[in-house]
């Protein structure tokens, strides 16, 4: 049988899996519950969104100004900064440092800026053995998958899935109903290699441009225990990420893990700043940073400046009647939900992704929860009108919507035309509603469709002006 | 074109000709710092100690305290929370000169974490009320691992180092250290199902010790 691989198709899969509806309410409901009690406990939110959105605009506004400060300080501290300005040259520079250590294995700490330049994938074709630390990058590397959410990777994947995994991976056996004990597993399988790891890769939450320091988040301290041990440490970042200084980071981490997770900060929160000193217990020997650009600096230049603002919570995605319908995979793409869908044909082209910011009901439910106001609805609609004036929009709708403007430019034509459609649709209509009309498949296939009024607006208001 | 001049240079074209200086740049980095109270959520108490104390052990931190007078009653402090545990009295002390001055007969104690490591003290340089939050500083007292391999994490804290705010630690701060560890709870990870588990893969359980009236 041909598998339907197009958007439609996908999703239409996607829709059909009830145990994969389960799995994403799991996650993403109690998230939006503990985002919810978190700003409860938090009535400053508005003006904290506020004074960090506007700490994202002043470093974007700034942004050549500070990656130089940034670049002046880390390598001041003993860091070895590079530059990216595409993927490739990014997995380039990773895969280089790896061999110039000579180095057999790898711990990564989760980063979506690893995923979004193919890293796992570079370092596979390189021969160097990856071990993904991060509970869910670990799981989704045993089943050979990508990440389905930024914040959750595996939230995809249910116990039993997981249990099955580790079974085969940790030659243990599992109990999938003892959740805490496959963690336990997990623990204990990865203790080992976190150790005997020759370089550890890391992503970056922010940039500090004033002291050239990296800082991670996470509540498994795997970050810690990924990048203290091996001889080398490996940053990847965006240049996005960049922010002046330490208290304006602690203004947007507060921002950031509310509406990731609903906590009021991560477990660990480490700040990175050059390799081991003289004396020093532990911490690597060498330290490398790579800034990506990977489209971004594009990104300012045409009218997508607000995404960059993006500090990666997740929360437009928990809060997205689409993204809750089909999950991240169906996007195709690193980053799926809204931001992924304004995100994507910046990185991929508009011609291969033009369904992305189509799948959005525009409600807005994600800009509301946005910590940092980026107007998503807007770039949705930004991309929509793009791939309109590219003629990237099929045929056939293009042909309805001429048509649609035709007749609607013409106010007398239009009249008639829907006074004719509402009556042709009650013809159709039982006790109020349409199970099924020509033309109509797409809707009634699913759910009815109200019947309309016996007659249109315009012709009630005007039996009402004339007091019929 | 070397990418960094690539990508400074698209920077630079995209933002155009007017732009403002350096010392603007610095003003209105500072300006965004004005007003933290703004921004910030309110204490559990109004004294940061209490406000800490209530925080470690709220859910939010899930940790356990211990407040102790003084210093020197710190070894017994610990003494009891092994006992309790049922673990032996075998630790890690962080080589921290305050913590090695302390009298530890009756403890089998060692300078660094095992792999596998049990039980290891530190002592925190801050403790930060809004959040729970332990701050330390590696260094040639300070090992990182330290605070990333034992099972029972023990945290030795004085009163007299508990800041309110985040801002608060960010001002009093020095230069950067290498690693800035700030530590609020025990490891977690809702990974599997969003089902909450502790002790992923840093310790499964934190010990607070305050020390201080
Ligand atoms: S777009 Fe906003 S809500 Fe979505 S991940 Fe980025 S910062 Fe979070």
């Amino acid at each position: 049988m041909k598998v339907d691989l197009s958007f439609k198709g996908v999703t239409g899969r996607a829709i059909a899996d009830r145990r994969l509806k389960t799995a994403i309410d799991r996650t993403t409901m109690t998230a939006e519950t503990k985002r919810r009690l978190a700003l409860m406990d938090y009535p400053q939110f508005e003006a904290a969104r506020a004074r960090g959105t506007a700490i994202k605009d002043h470093v974007v506004a700034n942004l050549d100004h500070y990656l130089e400060e940034f670049e002046r300080n880390a390598v001041a501290s003993g860091a070895v900064v590079h530059w990216a300005a595409t993927a490739e040259e990014a997995c380039g520079i990773v895969v280089g440092l790896c061999r110039q250590a000579g180095a057999r294995h790898v711990t990564r700490a989760k980063s979506m800026l690893g995923e979004e330049i193919g890293l796992p994938h570079a370092l596979e074709a390189a021969d160097i053995e990856r071990v993904e630390t991060d509970l869910a990058e670990h799981i989704i590397q045993l089943a050979k998958e990508a990440p389905s959410h930024i914040v959750w990777p595996a939230l995809h994947k249910t116990r039993e899935e997981v249990a099955e995994l580790f079974r085969v991976a940790h030659g243990r056996p599992q109990d999938s109903e003892d959740v805490p004990a496959m963690v336990e597993s997990a623990r204990r399988q990865l203790r080992s290699l976190f150790l005997g790891a020759d370089v550890g890769i890391s992503g970056a939450n922010f940039l500090l441009a004033d002291t050239g320091g990296v800082c991670t988040v996470t509540n498994e301290g795997n970050a810690e225990l990924t990048t203290t041990p091996p001889r080398m440490h490996i940053v990847t970042a965006g240049i996005e990420k960049l922010v002046p200084s330490l208290p304006h980071a602690y203004a947007l981490l507060r921002l950031l893990v509310r509406s990731a997770t609903g906590a009021d900060i991560t477990q660990y929160t480490t700040f990175h700043t050059g390799p081991k000193r003289a004396g020093d217990r532990d911490g690597p020997e060498e330290f490398h940073i790579v800034l990506v650009d990977n489209g971004r600096s594009r990104m300012l230049a045409t009218g997508l400046r607000d995404m960059l603002r993006c500090i990666r919570c997740g929360a437009c995605m928990n809060h997205c009647v689409v993204y809750r319908q089909i999950g991240g995979h169906a996007y195709g793409a690193t980053y799926p939900g809204p931001m992924g869908a304004v995100l994507t044909p910046a990185l991929e082209g508009v011609e291969k992704t033009r369904d992305l910011p189509h799948a959005c009901t525009l409600n807005g439910r994600c800009q509301e929860v946005c910590p940092v106001g980026i107007p998503l609805p807007t770039l949705l609609r930004g991309w929509r009108d793009t791939s309109w004036k590219e003629g990237l929009v099929p045929g056939s709708v293009r042909a309805g919507l001429w048509a649609w403007r035709f007749v609607a430019e013409r106010p007398r034509l239009y009249r008639l035309a829907t006074a004719a459609a509402v009556r042709a649709m009650r013809l159709f209509g039982r006790r109020g509603w349409i199970a099924g009309m020509p033309g109509a498949g797409g809707w009634t296939d699913y759910r009815d469709l109200p019947a309309p009024a016996g007659r249109t607006f315009m012709e009630q208001l005007r039996d009402r002006k004339t007091g019929r | 074109m070397s990418a960094r001049d690539t990508i400074l240079g698209m920077l630079r074209a995209a933002l155009g000709p007017h732009r403002p200086d350096r010392a603007a740049i610095a003003a209105e980095a500072a300006a965004l710092l004005a007003d933290p109270a703004l921004i910030r959520p309110a204490l559990a108490a109004e004294d940061p100690v209490e406000a800490f104390a209530a925080r470690v052990v709220s859910p939010k931190v899930n940790a356990t305290l211990d407040r102790i007078g003084a210093l020197a009653g710190l070894p017994a402090a610990v003494g009891r929370y092994l006992a309790a545990q049922g673990l032996a009295p075998e630790i890690t002390v962080q080589p921290d000169p305050v913590l090695r001055a302390l009298d530890w007969t009756g403890f089998a104690v060692r300078e660094t974490a095992l792999p596998d490591e049990a039980v290891a003290l530190g002592r925190a340089r801050w403790g930060i009320a809004e959040t729970g939050s332990l701050v330390f500083e590696s260094g040639p007292e300070t090992a990182v691992l330290n605070h990333f391999l034992p099972l029972h994490h023990l945290v030795a804290v004085a009163a007299g180092d508990i800041l309110p705010y985040l801002e608060d630690h960010a001002a009093v701060m020095g230069a950067a250290p290498r690693n800035l560890n700030l530590i609020t709870g025990a490891s977690g990870t809702t990974d599997i199902e969003g089902s909450y588990v502790r002790g992923a893969h840093g310790p499964r359980f934190l010990h607070i010790l305050l020390i201080g009236p």
